[in-house]
């Protein structure tokens, strides 16, 4: 078979390049902007998805992780009573001043648990060992905190609160969306550190459940008997504190803009160039028309090649956003572009590039093939 | 075997007062192996009566049958397949594909009638040798002299044994000795191969070629007279 519509593309490839550039230009847009939104969100709930518990019990109305409401600790006990429960500890989300040797002060949500290891948290540790926190008054900071901090070892000792930690280790990958970094200490020195607010009191219950306990139904129960409490599963917390920081950031509104205007500018790009090509080929158009070809064989030509145009621009955009993934990572931006938004986004430029040939179609269906014998 | 036959063409451009009556009752025919020459002035209609005859317009009344099968003429939705199957054309414009080459050209014409694969590689060979170019196959339309390039056009309307070849000043964009030299070819091609042609043209020397002249003037036939 006669490919004329390859042929067609590599007789006028600057025409074809600044398609595919086009394309690839929003799908890079796109990508980046998803995968940073993604990579974001995921900050607002790494450590929920990564602390090994079914349920959280949090103060009313709690709005995410990070801000967290102090109750009593002693609420603990009523949930360790609830059939189904493995396991209960209370856990410590709060914020601490963090003077640094210049002088600066910084802000850290720091995490306190009684038993680290129990709850495999902190989940990737870079040196140092958690159950060792509870020995005194030591903290471990995650490595995300340089940033902000300067450099830091283990051994060094920072000011929190006015009150001197030793650091004994350091974590990856803990990250809060505030961008706060985020440090681990033993829960009794977590209420010291804010007395005040902390003396005898925690911000979340966190849940083990048995394997074979049904999460909606325990969750029901810890709510009857904590009537001024709320409990959520591990997935719905989460997404609570992800819709959380979407909308009261707009951020939602704004990554919607984005792929939305991504969108636009690739169908204009490539409604208008093949529009253009096609009307520079007409009378190609009209002879194989002429020669018997129907409608659809034409319609078949434009949009083969949209698909190119597509499969190449995605290309284009795929590497692009691939190549800016590690530049990101060093200004401490992170992209998570999952399989299937990869596969979304390329349904999506095929899609478009078919319907913005689509407009092309008009202008050859009305093509009268008699055209061929008018000069 | 008549390879087409026209009964009583009309067809008027336009409505009302704009209506421009262009052919007023056309009856003509040309056999399978006949070459016919259409003449007539300007503005005389000739485009127009190839337009119909290769199923490109739909005429305002009268019959059409190619090679022995009616055509309904109003079934715009059909013609497609007539063209497809049972016409070939040349053009003055040579009208070539200019990304593909010789061959290509030839085989994506076969493509489109159903030909596939060597069958229709074979096929393409088979008519660029015989129109003489088999040493330029692999050339552009750029690359080839317009007597070249009607040849090339000649072999794709031969190709895949159309039974009527319909031709409209094939040599209005050529110098008088290609012109010849397609005409040649041209004829004995449509003898050899048993196809039916009509050739429009201005061009004197198509007479010498063809079996049989027809003129056309105020879109009517004056003359059917043999050579
Ligand atoms: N689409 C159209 N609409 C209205 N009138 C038309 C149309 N096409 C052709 N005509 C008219 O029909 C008449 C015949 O045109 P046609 O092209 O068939 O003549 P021709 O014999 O081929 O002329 P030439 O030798 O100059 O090519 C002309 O008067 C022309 O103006
Ligand atoms: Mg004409």
């Amino acid at each position: 078979m006669v490919d004329l519509a390859l042929k067609m593309i590599l007789d006028d490839k600057t025409r074809f390049a600044i398609t595919v550039l086009g394309v690839g230009f929003a799908v890079a847009l796109v990508l980046t902007q998803v995968g940073l939104f993604f990579g974001l969100l995921d900050n607002a709930s790494v450590t929920i998805d990564r602390l090994d518990a079914d349920l959280w019990v949090t103060a009313r109305n709690t709005p995410n992780v990070d801000f967290a409401n102090p109750f009593p600790e002693s609420y603990v006990q009523r949930v360790r009573s609830v059939p189904g429960v493995t396991r209960a500890d209370n856990l410590i989300v709060w914020y601490a001043i963090v003077s640094l040797p210049s002088g600066a002060k910084e802000q850290v949500v720091y995490y306190g648990l009684e038993n680290f290891p129990l709850w495999n948290f902190p989940w990737d540790v870079a040196s140092g060992d958690p159950s060792d926190l509870r020995r005194g008054r030591y903290v471990m900071l995650d490595e995300s905190a340089e940033r902000r901090f300067g450099a830091f070892e283990a051994g060094d000792y920072r000011e929190f609160l006015g009150r001197r930690l030793k650091i004994i280790g350091k974590t990856r990958g803990a990250r809060s969306f505030t961008t706060s970094p985020i440090a681990f200490v033993d829960y009794g020195l977590a209420q010291a550190l804010a007395p005040d607010e902390l003396e005898g009191r925690t911000t979340f219950v966190i849940v083990k459940l048995d394997p074979n306990a049904d999460p909606i139904a325990v969750a029901a129960e810890i709510r009857r008997r904590l009537p001024y409490n709320d409990v959520y599963t591990k997935a719905d917390w989460a997404s609570a504190s992800q819709h959380y920081w979407i909308e009261s950031t707009g951020l939602g509104l704004t990554i919607f803009l984005t792929v939305f205007l991504g969108a636009l500018v690739g169908v204009v790009i490539v409604a208008q160039t093949l529009y253009a090509s096609v009307a520079e080929h007409l009378s190609e158009f009209g002879t194989v028309k002429a020669l018997g070809g129907r409608n659809l064989d034409v319609y078949g030509i434009i949009a083969e090649q949209a698909t190119f145009a597509a499969a190449l621009g995605y290309g284009v955009g795929f590497l692009f956003a691939q190549a800016l993934g590690p530049v990101l990572e060093q200004l401490d931006m992170r992209m998570i572009i999952t399989p299937t938004v990869y596969v979304m986004v390329f349904v999506g430029t095929l899609a478009l590039c078919l319907a913005a040939s689509a407009l092309s179609f008009r202008k050859v269906a009305s093509l009268d093939p008699a055209i061929v014998f008018r000069g | 075997m008549l390879a087409i036959e026209a009964r009583d063409v009309t067809k008027t451009y336009g409505e009302g007062r704009l209506a421009v009556p262009v052919l007023r009752g056309v009856s003509l025919s040309v056999a399978r192996g006949e070459v016919v020459a259409l003449e007539g002035p300007s503005g005389s209609g000739k485009t127009t009566l190839l337009c119909i005859l290769g199923c490109l317009l739909t005429p305002s009344s009268g019959r059409i049958a190619i090679d022995g099968q009616d055509v309904d003429p109003h079934r715009a939705d059909r013609l497609w397949k007539v063209r497809r199957r049972s016409i070939g054309f040349v053009f003055q414009q040579f009208n070539l594909f200019p990304s593909l080459t010789a061959t290509e050209n030839v085989q994506y014409t076969l493509n489109l009638r159903g030909w596939r694969g060597r069958k229709a590689t074979r096929e393409a060979d088979r008519v660029l040798d015989q129109v003489g170019l088999g040493h330029r196959k692999d050339f552009r339309p750029r690359d080839l002299s317009g007597g070249q390039k009607q040849r090339v056009a000649v072999a794709r309307a031969l190709a895949g044994s159309a039974p009527l070849i319909l031709a409209d000043e094939p040599t209005g964009n050529l110098d008088s000795e290609a012109g010849a030299q397609v005409l040649d070819l041209f004829r004995s091609l449509a003898k050899v191969e048993n196809r039916g042609l009509m050739i429009v043209t201005h061009d004197p020397s198509v007479r010498s070629i063809a079996d049989r002249v027809i003129s056309i003037r105020d879109g009517q036939l004056t003359t059917g007279e043999a050579n």
